[in-house]
């Protein structure tokens, strides 16, 4: 018994130590070399702890839970937090190194002025696809209306997954009828639900996790998903040298933007640590670092230097202006809004 | 006969099967040298050498062993305790207690522990969530699966064993410590390894009450379920499959009688 305390002692010990940062974030959403460095930097530890789930998140922390310095949350999800009082306002005075972000990310819906979040990495919500199945059937891959168009898809039948997404699924259609993503025009979303209707018997599936591995392996030839799993598939794909290659395309209609942002927690007990990651993490040698570890989108113009350049030309991740300007981040919906929402989803499913 | 016998042989062999197929696919994957759990690729330990640097999943397979070990403890302790007690005083509200939280929902379960954690422990003791929150959690939660264990291997036994005991002299403790004891031991064992079980794969509990930095491994493979998980989750399944494997034997060695022919 004695060894055994003895034991749960030595075992327990390095969890305690003087400057800790606590990191509530994505898994997998830092590189090894940025946290060593950062930690060496600051000659502190950095301690994560992760969600998979902006919901998942928000929950935890409106059950009481404490103690968070930085959370990394999506657009809306901000937009929550803030709402509920559960954030400390940016000390910018800190951040030297906030002049590196491109102010197309900058002052956005969810955050105006900035007071409470800075940018870290976004993901594009869009198609990947088999090139040579695609080039081969001649399907074009630059549309959203390789996902809704029966003449398309007959040749693809059984072979397309969607995002398991109402607002994913939805703003698609929207942005592929001409609508904004946000529309909350119910005759807009008809015709949306009547487009994904049409559809949906062409469709193996609505999934949210395993296209990924069913576009390396062979069995989807066309997915709408996010562009860092795209990244991933088409990493995969090469490692596991396949016979064919992974590649994915913003379509021209535009696409929903989500854009993680670093905010404070009010609960976390070291606000001053806390803003020496952001800081180091808006240098852009850190920032590139992310990207060229899962290949997600960076508004850090200084970090384009340091990004591989197949990723950096890469135009599904840093789209070209024209495409920019239809990127729309998607905001949250008002009650009615989301049981109208969920009942036309209802209908989809069923149908 | 002969017939029933086939039939028996092939119910047992699929059942096996569907009981072991998974896990033994499970470790397969470990040594393939692919990211993707789809198909066999070639053999490689790469998967173990990755999680032999992985920090953050160590850091958590130690904080699940950690959680799991005191949370069974404890409750093995306290429900044998329960167990006894259901049996011996005969009052309704006693296995009413003891399996309620067994019974309820476990995301209310754990969202009324941290609202209890917050409202009682951090105002009064000043003490922040930590490990100590899960293992109490896990706790709360395992006591009734021992006490019901021993509670239905008490109701087996003849109770004019006990009163030899006490006729022959045996105080009330002497009773207990060398009569009762050895015979509820293979429910205590079993209620033990269920509770260290149970601690061992929770997720939504630990969700909740678990402090700021401690993780466990569930809460550490759902979070990268998102990014697809890798054949790195597969090498700590096969160890700790290992670890569990390991620790029934021993508890077989030390005790046969608990995975023998059961009864006193």
């Amino acid at each position: 018994m004695r060894h055994l305390t003895l034991l749960l002692f030595w075992m327990s010990a390095p969890l305690h130590a003087a400057d800790v940062l606590h990191l509530y974030n994505w898994n997998n959403y830092i590189s090894d070399e940025t946290v060593t460095r950062f930690e060496h930097a600051c000659q502190c530890r950095l301690v994560q702890d992760y969600y998979s789930d902006n919901e998942e998140m928000l929950a935890k922390l409106a059950a009481g839970a404490s103690g968070y310095d930085l959370i990394v949350p999506t657009g809306n999800a901000v937009e929550s937090l803030i709402k509920s009082g559960q954030l400390r306002p940016l000390d910018k005075r800190q951040l030297r190194h906030l002049e590196n972000i491109d102010p197309a990310y900058l002052d956005t819906a969810f955050d105006p002025g900035n007071r409470y979040s800075v940018p870290y990495a976004y993901t594009i919500t869009l198609i990947g696809y088999n090139e040579q199945k695609m080039r081969g059937l001649g399907i074009p891959t630059d549309s959203w209306a390789a996902i809704f168009e029966p003449k398309y898809l007959k040749k693809l039948k059984g072979r397309v997954t969607v995002l398991d997404s109402q607002r994913e699924l939805m703003a698609a259609a929207l942005k592929y009828l001409g609508y904004s993503a946000n529309d909350t025009d119910e005759a807009h979303w008809r015709q949306a639900r009547d487009l994904i209707i049409r559809a949906k018997p062409y469709w193996a599936a609505f999934n949210a996790s395993s296209y990924i591995k069913e576009l390396t392996v062979g069995n989807i030839w066309l997915a709408h998903g996010y562009s860092n799993d795209m990244f991933q598939a088409q990493q995969d794909a090469r490692h596991a040298k396949r016979p064919f290659s992974i590649a994915y395309a913003t379509p021209k209609e535009g696409a929903v933007l989500a854009l993680d942002s670093m905010v404070l927690h009010k609960s976390g007990p070291r606000p001053d640590l806390a803003h020496r990651f952001i800081d180091f993490m808006l240098e852009g040698r850190n920032s590139a670092e992310l990207t060229n570890l899962i290949g997600s989108g960076n508004p850090n113009r200084d970090a384009m230097q340091y990004i591989d350049p197949a990723i950096a030309a890469n135009k599904a991740v840093f789209p070209t202006p024209d495409i920019q300007r239809r990127l729309e981040m998607l905001k949250d919906l008002d009650r009615t809004q989301r049981r109208v929402l969920s009942r036309m989803w209802t209908e989809i499913k069923v149908h | 006969m002969r017939k029933n016998s086939w039939w028996l042989w092939t119910a047992a062999l699929a059942a096996y099967a569907f009981l072991y197929l998974p896990l033994l696919i499970v470790v397969l994957y470990s040594f393939n040298d692919s990211r993707l759990n789809a198909e066999w690729v070639g053999f490689t330990l790469h998967w173990y050498r990755e999680l032999i640097h992985d920090t953050d999943m160590l850091v958590a397979a130690r904080n699940s062993l950690l959680i799991a070990a005191s949370a069974s403890l404890i409750a093995t302790v306290l429900g044998t305790l329960a167990g006894l007690a259901i049996h011996r005083y005969k009052l309704r509200i006693l296995p009413v207690l003891a399996v309620t939280p067994v019974a309820m929902p476990e995301i209310l379960l754990s969202v009324s522990l941290l609202l209890f954690f917050n409202l009682v422990f951090r105002p009064w003791l000043g003490l922040e969530l930590g490990m100590w929150s899960v293992i109490v959690a896990h706790v709360t939660f395992c006591i009734g699966f021992v006490a019901i264990v021993v509670r239905v291997s008490l109701l087996g036994m003849d109770e004019s064993v006990f009163e030899a005991a006490r006729d022959l002299g045996a105080t009330p403790w002497q009773t207990f410590r060398l009569v009762t004891f050895p015979l509820i031991l293979p429910a205590v064992m079993a209620g033990a390894l269920m509770a260290f079980a149970l601690s061992l794969d929770d997720f939504v509990i630990t969700f909740f009450t678990a402090g700021v930095g401690v993780s466990t491994l569930p809460l550490e493979i759902y979070s990268m379920i998102k990014i697809a998980v890798t054949p790195e989750v597969n090498a700590i399944s096969t160890l700790l499959m290992l670890l569990t494997l390991g620790m029934i034997v021993l508890a077989s060695r030390i005790h046969g009688k608990a995975f023998g022919s059961s009864g006193p």
